[in-house]
């Protein structure tokens, strides 16, 4: 089916267009983004449960963005505010109150150049299954109570077992002088983590996920997810930690896409090229990485949890190739940074949510597939680890530095998995070093978009990445 | 907004129990590149959030939370409702009870967003630069939160207090290479003071940065935590006297016994308060409207008291507990010569240090430390520290004197003692 547009925008759009209209007189650029994005939060455990309708990218609410003088400014809302030329007025009186200020401080602005506006109609609705809104939440909370009963019964020495659902509906209106853009999607993720003291009574974690674009159906996934755990909790229990050093590793596509991710996602977002914030800048047409590195960057790359049709500032979705065989050949960028390295914005201007600013965000990050299997894969490591298990990372483009928490290392002596697993692991290193020891990757590639990411630490968006299982090296602690 | 149109159709369903909570945040944010204003942005936005509570079969209790906008039209309103309300009978948990203490009239005083971000920016302004020591940009965030509350016991309350935030990113220069440091402060007004304190410290761990030297391989070694990074050590402690992580079973903590089998190491005491002079969060009242229980959580190595919401406490048989948003620690008995005897490493800068507060695993890539070796001082970076939070508590020495950042005041120095320390050479 497909996922309808939101009614309530649709009513909104007439009120949205005059408000447009009120506001250009006094301004040389106006555009109107507004959501109404519905879903849902469902956490079951042996300890407690909830189901609330909020979860992170449920949203309603408008902002405008309007420019004059060679500045841009912007009003965000969600109340009530009267008839579009009384909403027109109070946005000019609040933004008005704001540069009466930077005036009195003497504020210099950062000029930019006028957003083009060439016309355009665009209306998508993406296939899902179902809706969250219209999910019977009876059988879902029977389903993952189920869940969480079987995990208990299935997982060694866990103390308790937690299942986390999550599916939004997300509907959004781009609106300018010239542009009318209407999409709406369902995405879907869920997630089960237990947890079991060791002997020592350190407690471990083992977690999972499902995500994808589409509706609730997602979560049936889970099932194979709880499969799965049995093993890696038992891994955890019997793991050690690590001897520091540097090794040869095999990254699980989950590990995969972190590094993408971290490497040469957030190092490529070019609003960090405009505040000369980002090493990448000077290396575009240069090599970063091995021949086998081709990195691709988009919402059009993969149905995932992030493919949109236009971003949050009306620019359509893209595929960008970031990396070609190990040479940077661009970014991604938002609509205003863009227009200020007097480049093509890609698609990727993204916001928390409508209150929030857009900055240059990632959509799909992920490498390309290889020619080897996992097997050969393995058989051609003397000492290292198959790292598998995302926990976090944390990106530094200016100096290409990489944190990678890795959740488990598998060892491998020899061309052979030895058993002994390793917990938990922090990956450090240079990124073109690690990129550039790449040798081999495998035909498979898996994406997944659990979670959420942040720009420092705020600014939390959806994002999914991946790859194929690779062979580098790197330094481990 | 609308909590007595919200009422009247709770009652018409059937929903004798709820708690309501309208939160409208007014924030004046300015983005900078260098000095020059990026993009200025005004916000209102206004939140209602709804919990709604339903008595079900063999004691138990059904519940389910969500918001509904300020747009929604009145079948919206009536529909969403409805539906929460029966949502809440497909969520089973133990019964537990609403908040019924009253909570005295505060009185706040009004927050002036335009006055706050006029400091920020004169602040911003005004720190002292160099050719080679400079600020790269900067985002100010100031907000006005307003909430009022209101539970089906007749417990109500409104506060109104200043929330801001400032993100900033300095470069230091040398020989045509280039680094960063990025700080994120957090706090309720402008302390231009200590702000323009904080980004010129900022400003020196750049500058000593670019003549960091590759981590040595250490092995082991005794850590100092000196910056904001060291928050994360002190949260473990907190985290693990919360009434969710006692009744997950996921902290073994337990009251009126030592947190750890102490050996040479400084007791940890921590307070919860309900508030502290220009906290981001401070105020008397917890977001369900219980007066913010001060106390001891942990004093001098001794689990103490637990913190959180009602549903876990009372699980624990805690009727007087709250929600705590302030934690102060106090300070420790080492003394400077004591802290710094020895070989030690300084750390001061992170890619993001990180205690997972349910393992106690404790890692972080390093950007820069100070390797105290021999007389004297290495300035290093890259490579990692880790370890866990059992084996560092035992041992852990901290200073007498104390630092606050924003909602947490910790000893201003923590000493762990034999950390692994991967280094690059």
């Amino acid at each position: 089916m497909k996922a309808p547009f939101s009614a309530y925008l649709n009513g909104f759009l007439p009120w949205a267009r005059q408000l447009v209209d009120a506001l250009q007189p006094h301004y040389d650029y106006v555009s109107v983004l507004s959501t109404d994005s519905v879903g849902f939060t469902i956490a079951m455990s042996q300890r407690s449960k909830s189901v609330s309708n909020t979860n992170m990218t449920t949203e309603r609410g408008t902002v405008v963005r309007v420019y004059r003088d060679g500045l841009y400014s912007e009003y965000a809302f969600n109340t009530p505010c009267g008839t579009p030329q009384e909403a027109a007025d109070a946005i000019r009186t609040a933004l008005d109150r704001q540069l009466k200020l930077l005036h009195r401080t003497h504020t210099p602005v950062y000029e930019t150049g006028t957003l083009p506006d060439e016309p355009l109609e665009l209306f998508v609705e993406k296939e899902t299954g179902r809706l969250p809104e219209s999910e019977n939440l009876e059988s879902l909370v029977t389903f993952l109570t189920g869940l969480s009963d079987r995990g208990v019964q299935t997982i060694p020495s866990a103390l308790d077992c937690n299942v986390r659902a999550m599916s939004t509906h997300i509907s959004k209106l781009f609106l300018t002088g010239n542009r009318c853009l209407r999409q709406s999607y369902v995405y879907t993720e869920g997630a089960i983590a237990a947890f079991a003291p060791s002997e020592s009574g350190e407690l471990k974690t083992a977690y999972k996920g499902v995500s994808g674009l589409g509706g609730p159906e997602i979560l049936d996934g889970l099932c194979g997810v709880l499969d799965e755990l049995p093993k890696l909790m038992t891994d955890l229990l019997g793991s050690e930690k690590i001897v520091p050093g540097e090794y040869e590793i095999i990254t699980d596509p989950g590990i995969t896409g972190l590094i993408a991710h971290e490497a040469f996602g957030h190092g490529v977002e070019m609003d960090m090229f405009v505040k000369e914030r980002a090493l990448g800048a000077d290396y575009i047409g240069k090599r970063v990485g091995s021949d086998l590195v081709t990195m691709h960057e988009g919402a059009r790359c993969a149905e995932s949890v992030t493919a949109y049709a236009f971003d949050d500032e009306g620019t359509l979705a893209d595929d960008v190739i970031e990396i070609d065989r190990g040479i940077l050949k661009t970014g991604i960028c938002d609509a205003l940074s863009a227009l200020r390295l007097g480049t093509t914005p890609t698609g990727n201007g993204k916001r928390e949510n409508f209150a929030h600013k857009v900055y240059t965000r990632m959509t799909n990050t992920m490498f390309d597939s290889g020619t080897d299997s996992v097997e050969d894969m393995i058989a051609s490591v003397r000492h290292g680890y198959l790292l598998s298990g995302t926990e976090s990372g944390m990106e530094d483009p200016k100096h290409w530095g990489i944190q990678c928490i890795v959740s488990r290392g598998y060892e491998i002596k020899d061309g052979k998995l030895t058993g002994k697993v390793v917990s938990p692991v922090i990956m450090t290193g240079y990124v073109p070093d690690l990129l550039g020891s790449i040798s081999m990757a495998s035909t498979d590639r898996v994406v997944e978009g659990n979670g959420g990411c942040g720009k420092g630490y705020k600014e939390w968006v959806k994002v999914a990445d991946g790859g194929p299982y690779l062979k580098t090296k790197a330094r481990l602690g | 907004m609308m909590f007595a149109s919200v009422k009247e159709k709770l009652q018409a369903i059937g929903c004798t129990t709820y708690e309501l909570t309208e939160t409208t945040v007014t924030a004046w944010e300015f983005y900078f590149i260098r000095h020059k204003l990026d993009q200025n942005r005004s916000t209102k936005v206004q939140t209602l959030s709804v919990k709604l509570y339903r008595p079900l079969d063999d004691g138990m209790l059904g519940s389910a939370s969500g918001t509904i906008s300020p747009t929604a039209s009145d079948a919206e309103l009536e529909t969403t409702l409805k539906n929460l309300y029966y949502q809440a009978s497909l969520v089973k948990n133990p019964a537990y009870t609403l908040t019924d203490k009253p909570v005295p009239l505060y009185k706040f005083a009004p927050v002036d967003v335009e006055a706050i971000a006029e400091q920020f920016l004169s602040a911003m302004q005004a720190v002292p630069e160099t050719e080679t020591e400079r600020i790269n940009s900067y985002e100010i965030f100031v907000r006005d939160v307003q909430k009022r509350f209101e539970n089906s016991n007749g417990v109500t309350y409104s506060i109104d207090y200043p929330s801001s935030m400032i993100e900033v990113v300095v470069n230091a220069q040398k020989d045509g290479h280039e680094i960063e440091l990025y700080r994120n402060f957090t706090s309720g007004v402008c302390d231009a003071e200590k702000l323009t304190r904080d980004v010129e410290t900022a400003l020196k761990f750049g500058k000593d940065r670019l003549l960091a030297q590759p981590t040595p391989k250490l092995g082991k070694a005794d850590v100092i935590f000196s910056t904001a990074d060291a928050v994360e050590l002190y949260r473990y402690f907190g985290a693990r006297m919360s009434a969710g992580m006692q009744f997950r079973k996921l902290s073994d903590w337990t009251e009126g016994k030592p947190i750890a089998n102490y050996t040479s190491g400084d007791r940890v005491s921590i307070f919860a308060a309900a508030t502290l002079e220009n906290s981001s969060h401070s105020f008397p009242v917890d977001e369900q409207g219980a007066l913010i229980s001060e106390r001891y959580l942990i004093r001098d190595g001794v689990a103490e008291s637990t913190w959180g919401d009602r549903q876990m406490s009372q699980y624990l048989d805690k009727q007087d507990s709250s929600i705590v948003y302030n934690f102060i620690v106090s300070g420790g008995t080492a003394s400077d010569a004591e802290l710094h005897a020895g070989d030690y490493l300084e750390l001061c800068e992170f890619s993001d240090f990180q205690v997972d507060p349910v393992g106690g695993d404790l890692l972080g890539e390093i950007r820069l430390g100070y390797w105290h070796h021999d007389g004297k001082v290495d300035v290093i970076t890259g490579g990692s520290v880790s370890g866990t939070m059992q084996d560092a508590i035992p041992s852990m020495r901290f200073s007498a004197e104390t630092k606050q950042y924003d909602t947490v005041v910790i000893p201003k120095e923590t000493r762990l003692y034999g950390v692994t320390i991967t280094g690059i050479q």
